[in-house]
């Protein structure tokens, strides 16, 4: 990789903001403290599905130090959601989850207010509970939102009901070529809810300014989603909302959807502090944060796939049922991209698959991490391995055989630009010692492969600011959270503008202040951000040497940046430094402000014209299955990527290392566990399973470069790829080691040990696939 | 009812009057305004709020504040000596192993009882030092290399 041409770029500089955080600081969103604020506490409703009869808070407002008590009657008539206006901040006539928010208070303690939650008399009128998405869609089952209609592309014989949005992919004459198959393979893959278990609490505050104004404090992703959000529900226009954000521990799409994500934490509190006049802050449990935020559906997924003797695939057929729980949430967006997903990113010349978003009595799916493609890659790479071992085929040879080429599609790709996915499975393989190593008794290798698209959502804009002592601040609308913000975009700003990285701050976000942003989402923040930045940077370049022409009677087109000195080419001794340019421009142009923008717009036309330049990812592990307890360990773990020009390589390797542990997290332990009611069975970390350092090997993470991306220097994004593969690579092992296949997670003891012995009773079994 | 309660806090001595249920952590962050420690699971699960407690590591939501009585307390930010970071602090930035770095906190003082203990810890020492310390982030793989190059720097410096 040609890093050389450059003088930060390439190399892992400190991450920005480390010094407060490895210190302590209270930087976080739950460290603020605003004075005089009161505590604000929610009640959530204790069955998953009723009618309100009615709501009395006397006696709660009765209470001594209880400053307000509101309800649904208290706010305007406005319901919320990504897709689907479906829900509103205070539930209304329905409660739809056990969890859903119904009333809220204001108090002096977070004693009193536990308290007058308590006193808070709600008669519900129970409704049947249903949490299986495939029953909810049957005709005969309970509705869920009366006032919700089916979408309307729906095919017209579909006899479903609760659905809330529908994908077709359709592609060739998948019938046709299904009958020309040497072989069908046929099945069916599940994966359970998980809850994203970001660290830090969510948290809000709301305070109502002397001008009218209300300023919102979050720990949200998209601080300007959650503006959007606010205005609307409290009824104000956007110019009278300010959201500032607090520094994140954690989000991983958990926190990134708007209101949705917090289950309307920040308007609730903003309804408080509007009532009382007075600031209001609410900090979640952690508890009720499993059980009430939003979380990674589960999806069921049908698939059947043709395949040639010789491995070609001709076509797949299939069906999603992706889970939304209550509300509409982020599922369209998730269900329709696990949907297209399904469709796998090999060569499909036929294919059909409906993917069915359904509303369930659960808490609402969001965006977590690669929504809808982790679960999507469980079903695609475990199926790829069931094919391959019914035709006596290595599943490395089947993935390759059907690796598409530079102008090939996939689903969901129109046209692909190059393709690193054979590169990097082949890498996979040989760092793994593929059909090489030598494995002990119950040990297993598994591959497995994943892709991601990245021209979801809109652009966004970056302001670069030389100061007058030539330090810069820059500003952006995507939040830090470990993430590029401060972890690669300052040295994008520093190479551009010839300073130290030192001398760059990216500032938190100020709905105010900062341009406007979709969010630290979507793998997005080096491709929209980066872009943006380095645009800004070029822009803010060019007003400074322009300045500083005139001070050397210069052509502009003749000077650089170097070491904070503005100077000629050639002859350094010719020089001005960069702090009396940016002084000087307070007497010409006011101050140097770069502006810089990604147009996505133009790079989807890019993409369209030239082919996308889309990431993939070859993933490869090595399991040892204990038979005894069904317990697996991991104990090497390799992630081939492509992640084009490699910006800060720490910071690319420590977000695939972060998403690999998280999947393994999936793949091994977690997910959240209802009763047939609907109540959570493991909503503290004392019952929810998490990975710890003791079950995560070192990853070992390889870079594959030649691939560019559409991003700044042709970088491509990193945060949710590594998700993509992992569940798959680990089920593979374990059918390598045991041969077992087993098709619904988690991969635990518990249900390694079930599938272990069914395979045992009943041979047929054995060999899966 | 409250109780008063003294105890010193990174060297310093306070003394506070709180409510007899109330935790160390709420006490730390709530009464003394120490905000190293992290609220998370408030259960003892994640290690968040980890500080030590007489050189001790312990998981400051499931201590009672009252236990505190007559103990030295360190929270991460008794850490560094005025602007220069401890090693373990500096490694953590050096090995990129900081990333929303919420956990970072309690990880710090869960390595600083590692390594006060022994200068040159096992894989397996390591291992189980930070059992208890969830991150969300990093998938480990840069905490244990900055936990080594912590050792390793420490070992140089002694």
């Amino acid at each position: 990789m040609a890093t050389s041409e450059y003088t930060i770029l390439g190399k892992s500089v400190p991450r920005m903001g480390g010094v407060e955080r490895v210190t302590g600081a209270g930087i976080y969103g739950i460290d603020l403290t605003l004075e005089n604020a009161l505590h604000g506490g929610i009640l959530r409703s204790q069955y998953a599905h009723a009618k309100i009869v009615s709501i009395d808070t006397s006696e709660a407002e009765a209470l001594a130090g209880v400053h307000a008590v509101v309800t649904a009657a208290d706010a305007p008539d406005v319901r919320y959601g990504r897709t689907l206006l479906d829900r509103y901040m205070l539930a209304k006539h329905k409660v739809r989850y056990l969890g859903d928010p119904v009333a809220a208070v204001a108090a002096d303690t977070p004693a009193l207010v536990r308290q007058a939650l308590k006193k808070i008399k709600v008669v519900y009128e129970p409704l049947p509970v249903v949490l299986d998405p495939e029953e909810t869609m049957q005709p005969g089952a309970p509705t869920l939102h009366e006032d919700m209609p089916l979408p309307k592309n729906l095919p017209p014989d579909a006899k479903v009901k609760n659905v809330c949005s529908y994908t077709a992919v359709h592609v060739g004459d998948p019938q046709r070529a299904m009958a020309e198959a040497d072989l069908i393979v046929d099945e069916v893959y599940e994966t359970k809810m998980i809850h994203p278990q970001y660290l830090e609490p969510r948290i809000a505050a709301a305070r109502l300014e002397p001008d009218g104004r209300l300023t919102v404090w979050a720990n949200a992703q998209a601080p300007f989603s959650v503006r959007t959000d606010v205005a609307r529900l409290v009824g104000l226009p956007l110019n009278k909302v300010r959201v500032l954000s607090a520094e994140l521990g954690g989000g991983f799409g958990g926190k990134a959807s708007g209101i949705t994500s917090g289950a309307a934490v920040e308007p609730i509190c903003a309804l408080l502090a509007l009532k009382t006049k007075r600031a209001v802050m609410i900090v979640l449990d952690k508890a009720e944060e499993t059980i009430a935020t939003t979380i990674r559906s589960g999806a069921r997924m049908y698939l059947k796939t043709g395949v040639k003797k010789d491995g070609t695939i001709v076509a797949r057929i299939g069906k999603v049922i992706y889970d939304a729980g209550a509300y509409s949430g982020f599922g369209a967006m998730a269900g329709a991209r696990c949907t297209n997903m399904l469709g796998g990113w090999y060569r499909m010349p036929n294919c059909h698959i409906d993917g069915y978003v359904v509303y369930t009595n659960k808490q609402v799916c969001g965006p977590v991490r690669g929504p809808g493609g982790p679960q999507a890659a469980f079903a695609v790479e475990s199926h790829m391995d069931s094919i391959a071992a019914k035709l006596g085929m290595d599943p490395v040879e089947l993935r390759l055989k059907n690796t598409p080429g530079p102008g090939d599609k996939i689903i969901g790709v129109t046209k692909l630009r190059d393709v690193s996915l054979g590169e990097a499975l082949k890498i996979a393989a040989e760092k793994i010692g593929w059909g090489k190593a030598a494995l002990k008794k119950n040990q297993g290798i598994g591959i497995a492969t994943g892709s991601w698209i990245e021209s979801a959502g809109p652009g966004g804009g970056a302001v670069v600011k030389v100061n007058e002592d030539g330090s810069v601040t820059v500003h952006i609308g995507k939040i830090d959270m470990g993430t590029a913000p401060r972890f690669g975009i300052p040295s994008i700003v520093a190479e551009e503008l010839g300073v130290p990285v030192s001398d760059v701050t990216v500032v938190n976000v100020d709905t105010d202040a900062s341009p406007w942003d979709a969010g630290t989402v979507g793998s997005r923040s080096i491709i929209v951000s980066g872009t943006a930045v380095r645009l800004a940077a070029i822009d803010a370049r060019r007003q400074l040497l322009n300045l500083a022409a005139k001070q050397l009677e210069a052509n502009p087109d003749d000077l650089e940046i170097r070491d904070k000195q503005i100077r000629v080419k050639g002859t350094p001794a010719k020089s001005v430094a960069l702090a009396a340019v940016a002084t000087a421009a307070h007497n010409v142009i006011g101050e140097v402000i770069g502006r810089g923008y990604f147009d996505n717009e133009a790079m989807v036309a890019h993409e369209k014209e030239h082919g996308s330049s889309q990431p993939f990812a070859a993933h490869a592990c090595l399991v040892e299955v204990d038979p005894d307890t069904g317990n697996i360990k991991i104990l090497r773990y390799i992630a081939v990527h492509d992640v084009g020009f490699v910006i800060h390589p720490a910071a690319v390797e420590g977000q695939i290392e972060g998403a690999v542990a998280m999947s393994l997290g999936q793949a091994l332990c977690e997910q959240v566990v209802l009763d047939e009611n609907g109540r959570t069975l493991n909503p503290s970390f004392v019952d929810y399973l998490m990975p710890t350092i003791n079950m995560i090997p070192p990853i070992e993470t390889v870079l594959v470069p030649g691939y560019p991306g559409a991003g700044p220097y042709g970088a491509k994004g990193a945060g949710e790829i590594g998700c993509v593969p992992v569940m798959a690579a680990v089920a593979n092992a374990v059918f390598h080691a045991t041969g077992v296949r087993i098709r619904k997670l988690p991969l635990s003891p518990e249900n390694v040990l079930r599938a272990l012995r069914a395979a045992r009773d009943t041979p047929a079994e054995k060999k899966g696939a | 009812m409250s109780i008063t309660v003294s105890f010193s806090v990174n060297g310093k001595r306070h003394t506070a009057s709180f409510e007899p249920a109330a935790s160390l952590l709420e006490v730390l962050r709530d009464r003394l305004g120490y905000k190293g420690p992290k609220l998370c699971c408030n259960t003892g699960e994640c290690g968040a709020c980890t500080i030590l407690l007489d050189d001790k590591p312990v998981n400051s939501c499931v201590v009672l504040g009252a236990d505190a009585a007559g103990a030295a307390v360190t929270t991460v930010e008794g850490l560094a000596n005025g602007g220069e970071l401890h090693p373990i602090q500096q490694a953590f930035i050096d090995a990129a192993a900081v990333q929303c770095g919420y956990c970072t906190p309690g990880y710090i003082i869960s390595v600083k009882a590692l390594l006060d203990r022994t200068k040159t810890p096992t894989p397996a020492e390591i291992e189980e030092a930070v059992s208890g310390n969830i991150c969300r982030c990093t998938g480990y793989t840069k905490i244990l290399d900055a936990i080594r190059l912590a050792a390793e720097r420490m070992q140089q410096g002694s």
